[in-house]
């Protein structure tokens, strides 16, 4: 651990060096440092993707925003983007179907559930997606349920990548409403258990779902292990596009990582967004 | 409005604590064991504050900070949120950075030493227990810092888990504790070291109302005991009065009156200290007039609610031998409220353009007056603080 | 049967569930298990004896261990030292750092690949700006060096993110609590710091290795087939070009997850001999 600049605080000191620590404070250092390293790849990326020619050079000879251009303007770009948008909203629309009552009635009624949906929201870490996709590929492949090949593999698969973080968002919300209390009221005031569900207790967490829905959003059109093995080309995302591309010159593909990061960007933002402002309102209340 | 009460005026309770042998040299240095065994007597200067202040930045927390301790004595800092009370006594353990002052413990300047070697134990809001560690261990903590052998350690470990009976919980952890458990192992870990001082800042504050008393009771019993100087952050009034040798009164970084329970109750220096204590009612010396007689022309007065004196309308207030010797004048008003506080019934009654607030004892329910009841209130006039301008 | 319909019908609503996790999370492992053990038209442990008897096997399960091993514990002492320092900053640095750790953690896979094939790749940035300035001689990022760096840029972010509720629930008054006693910032770390850490250090350290081992997409991106890793060796076996062993595949999937499995016994194991965690 980094010698800390709180020893400097301890014994009294003159107040001149109060100021100076600001500037060679060593905490910031680290901080900045790190930041650095991690945005190093991104900005050099972005840098590739704005610039004309880059050889064997430090520096771009020119900036140009013809890459991108190329890039949004061609079809099986757009098709690949309209494909991932496709199976993320699928996948996720399924998730909610088979999560909500789930994490609602373990909240409710069984909280033994609770502790079971916690042992198994940990398979899909324990299991990775090359290991789940072997299984898949032979399961699906044919017999009754021929969906390797096509887009129907992926809803239920990315399913349950996206499980834990939602069933944890939803249980965790669930909790901070109080649902047992809203219900009970609900249910006092004259609501069935259904009505209650849909006009109560849904409004209530849909700002944690929310959020929920954008981490995991950005999540599956990140995917690619099961979006290659399971369909590959014939039904090409986002991320197999880029893999398929990669013969392609080295500004467009950065134009298209550029496009896939941003796009990452802007969806945790908004999720984040709507903690910030979840947190604004619990704060204030 | 009063900046040098801080400076002037240090009365002292004569109490056992705090016996006057002042004329004690102050460069012999004195450790918390020593006093223990009664090898010295105790000084009235062992904990010298010398013109402390603290800033953060534009924000003065304290300043003029200036006060002599003595040894054994118990001190109360006590004050509202935001009085600088709380960082005063992290300073006086050096967590916090003095910018001006020195603090000398038994003669000794410990303002440059870091925390570790002054000596000083403390009692923290939230306990501050280590998760990782047993009860025990947390209270062995600072005597394997010293390198204290296990054997001794035990020993000592056991002997003052003994004095804040939990030595049936030395085995357990602190989540497994309850509130005022985790106090009294976070007492018992700043007590076994022997420290010269002992700081507490807010201690009870974390506890609900019924442990809150009991470990107040116990704490002053344990420091009498070893006749530990200590000084004790708080902001509640009745805490205060209940502990302290002496109060030392916080308002916006400075102390604006040092005295006993009784000098800060019955004879506040100041605006801010008659609103701190009790429910003085504060009243401007022109519209009291009618309750003073010619007391006064301008500046405040404070008047305790229990120097004000209540007879229903009609009632002879000469046979009514409730009355103080030196009355003021009968004022008339009008009961607007009645709360009961258990032995005591607050009225509030509206004389005129006055509010006032009156304590009566809570004799009998016969005697309760009610809502728009008329009465008449007579102030003792011995008991008017005048407060200045 | 009637009588559980008429007990409980809230439990039908758990069924879609069921059914569909069932299906596509138990049944695939289920069948991996059961077909790493499925020879020709038998049963045995041909599979296995195949994986350990074959150099080219025990290599990318080596190479899978060991960068692995190294990339998660470089990740989590960077992440370590970068919540420590982040625990100790203020203002809109520590915000923006958080928010950025949790983007960052998203970005992995392919595009990170292509990302570093321009910073570190041949002619990468990089590359070319150490060359010049007499560092290195030349780089492979196709290399062990190149992934271990790769994987535990992938990690920083995903180590931050796990480890700095932890850090950032170290409060200062223990510190402070133990100066007082007398213990001076090593004693610290060593008495209180680090043991409150160890089950957060401990669980971080298991979530990056299984993140490392069952990492396929950012190697593939970057060297396709060519460096030999446990996943590429079963992706290769159900995807490849040539021909397919899903048998085989199974086995060494199944050894993958039963590696996981002692890390994550190993974990535990090591947590029940740390200081109890709070039983509630």
């Amino acid at each position: 651990m980094s010698q800390s600049a709180d020893t400097v605080t301890m014994a009294s000191v003159p107040s001149g060096s109060v100021r100076r620590r600001w500037r060679l404070d060593p905490h910031r250092l680290v901080v900045l440092g790190v930041f650095t390293i991690l945005a190093l790849p991104l900005v050099v990326t972005l840098g590739y993707a704005l610039a004309g020619h880059w050889g064997a050079s430090l520096l771009p000879d020119s900036l140009t925003l013809k890459w991108f251009v190329e890039l949004w303007a061609t079809p099986r770009f757009q098709a690949a983007f309209v494909r991932s948008l496709l199976v993320a909203v699928g996948a996720l629309a399924l998730s909610l179907v088979l999560i909500l009552p789930v994490a609602f009635l373990a909240q409710t009624r069984y909280p033994r559930l609770d502790s079971w949906m916690n042992g198994l929201i940990l398979m899909p870490f324990a299991v990775p997606p090359v290991v789940s996709s072997v299984g898949l590929l032979q399961l699906y492949a044919g017999g009754p349920l021929p969906l390797v090949g096509t887009p129907w593999i992926l809803i239920p698969t990315y399913f349950t990548i996206v499980l834990p973080f939602m069933y944890r968002a939803i249980a965790n919300s669930l909790r901070a409403i109080d649902v047992v209390s809203l219900m009970d009221a609900a249910r006092l005031l004259g609501a069935g258990p259904l009505q209650a569900f849909f006009l109560v207790v849904l409004p209530n967490i849909r700002v944690g779902v929310q959020i929920a829905i954008f981490l995991s959003f950005s999540f599956l059109v990140g995917e690619f292990v099961f979006a290659n093995l399971l369909v590959g080309t014939r039904f090409e995302t986002l991320q197999v596009y880029l893999n398929n591309m990669r013969g392609a010159s080295g500004h467009f593909t950065s134009a298209l990582v550029v496009t896939l990061f941003a796009f990452t960007l802007v969806l945790t933002w908004l999720g984040n967004r709507q903690s910030g402002q979840d947190l604004a309102k619990e704060s204030a209340s | 409005m009063m900046p040098s009460t801080a400076m002037s005026s240090p009365v002292y309770k004569e109490g056992p604590a705090s016996m006057p042998f002042n004329s004690q040299s102050s460069g012999e240095a004195t450790s918390a064991r020593d006093v223990v065994d009664a090898v010295s007597p105790p000084r009235s200067d062992y904990l010298q504050l010398e013109g402390l202040a603290k800033a953060f930045g534009a924000t003065r927390v304290f300043q003029d900070i200036q006060a002599d301790i003595a040894q054994g004595e118990f001190i109360t800092l006590l004050g509202p949120s935001g009085c600088g009370k709380s960082t005063l006594l992290r300073s006086i353990a050096g967590l916090t950075a003095l910018d001006r002052g020195s603090v000398r413990i038994a003669g000794e300047d410990i303002s440059h030493l870091p925390p570790r070697k002054r000596g000083i134990g403390m009692v923290f809001q939230h306990y501050a227990l280590f998760p990782n560690m047993r009860v025990a261990d947390n209270v062995a903590f600072g005597l394997r810092m010293q390198r204290v052998e296990r054997e001794a350690r035990r020993q000592r470990v056991e002997e003052v888990l003994r004095l804040v009976e939990l030595e049936a919980h030395a085995d357990k952890y602190p989540h497994q504790l309850s509130g005022g458990q985790c106090q009294r192992v976070a007492l018992a870990r700043a007590l076994v070291v022997e420290p010269q001082i002992l700081l507490m800042d807010e201690p009870l504050s974390a506890l609900d109302a019924r442990i809150r008393r009991h470990l107040r009771d116990q704490i002053r019993d344990i420091q009498k005991t070893l006749g530990l100087t200590t000084l004790f952050v708080t902001h509640d009034q009745e805490e205060a009065m209940m502990l302290s040798d002496r109060i030392f009164l916080m308002h916006q970084g400075r102390i604006l009156q040092q005295g006993d329970a009784e000098q800060l109750y019955t004879r506040p220096v100041g605006r801010h200290a008659a609103g701190f204590m009790g429910h003085y009612n504060l009243l401007d010396a022109r519209q009291a007039r009618p309750l003073l007689g010619h007391h006064g022309e301008q500046g405040q007065v404070a008047l305790r609610p229990e120097a004000l004196y209540l007879v229903a309308h009609g009632l002879d207030p000469v046979k009514s031998a409730e009355l103080p010797l030196n009355a003021g004048p009968g004022c008339h008003g009008v009961i607007r409220r009645r709360r009961l506080l258990g032995n005591v019934v607050r009225y509030e009654v509206a004389c005129g353009e006055l509010l006032l607030n009156v304590d009566v004892l809570n004799r009998s329910a016969r005697h309760l007056l009610d809502d728009q009841d008329r009465v008449v209130v007579h102030a003792d006039l011995d008991e008017v603080q005048e407060l200045g301008a | 049967m009637k009588g559980l319909r008429s007990a409980s019908p809230a439990l039908l609503w758990l069924l879609p569930f069921v059914v569909v996790f069932t299906a596509f999370q138990l049944a695939p492992l289920a069948w991996v298990a059961v077909s790493a053990f499925r020879v020709d038209e038998g049963w045995g442990l041909g599979h296995f004896h195949e994986i350990a008897a074959s150099p080219f096997f025990r290599q990318a399960i080596g190479r899978s261990l060991e960068i692995s091993l190294v990339s998660s514990l470089l990740g989590l002492a960077i992440a370590a030292l970068t919540c420590h320092s982040l625990a100790h900053t203020q203002g809109p640095l520590r915000r923006w750092m958080v928010a950025f750790t949790n983007m960052t953690s998203n970005f992995a896979g392919v595009p990170l690949a292509f990302a570093f094939i321009i910073l570190m790749g041949a002619n990468g940035v990089l590359t070319l700006a150490l060359q010049r300035l007499g560092i290195i001689e030349d780089f492979n990022l196709y290399s062990k060096a190149g992934l271990i760096i790769i994987y535990t840029w992938f990690q920083i972010p995903l180590g931050v993110l796990l480890l700095f509720p932890a850090l950032a629930g170290l409060r200062t008054e223990w510190q402070e609590a133990a100066s007082l006693l007398g213990a001076g910032r090593l004693a610290y770390w060593r008495h209180i710091g680090l043991p409150v850490l160890w089950p957060a250090l401990l669980g971080t350290l298991t979530i990056l290795i299984a993140n490392a081992m069952g990492a396929y997409a950012t190697v593939y991106a970057l060297v396709n087939t060519s460096y030999n890793l446990m996943t590429v060796r079963i992706a290769n076996l159900v995807s490849g070009d040539l021909f397919l062993q899903p048998n085989l595949a199974s086995a060494l999937a199944l050894i993958l997850v039963l590696l996981l499995a002692m890390v994550t016994l190993i974990q535990q194991w090591l947590l029940r001999r740390s200081y109890h965690v709070a039983e509630r």
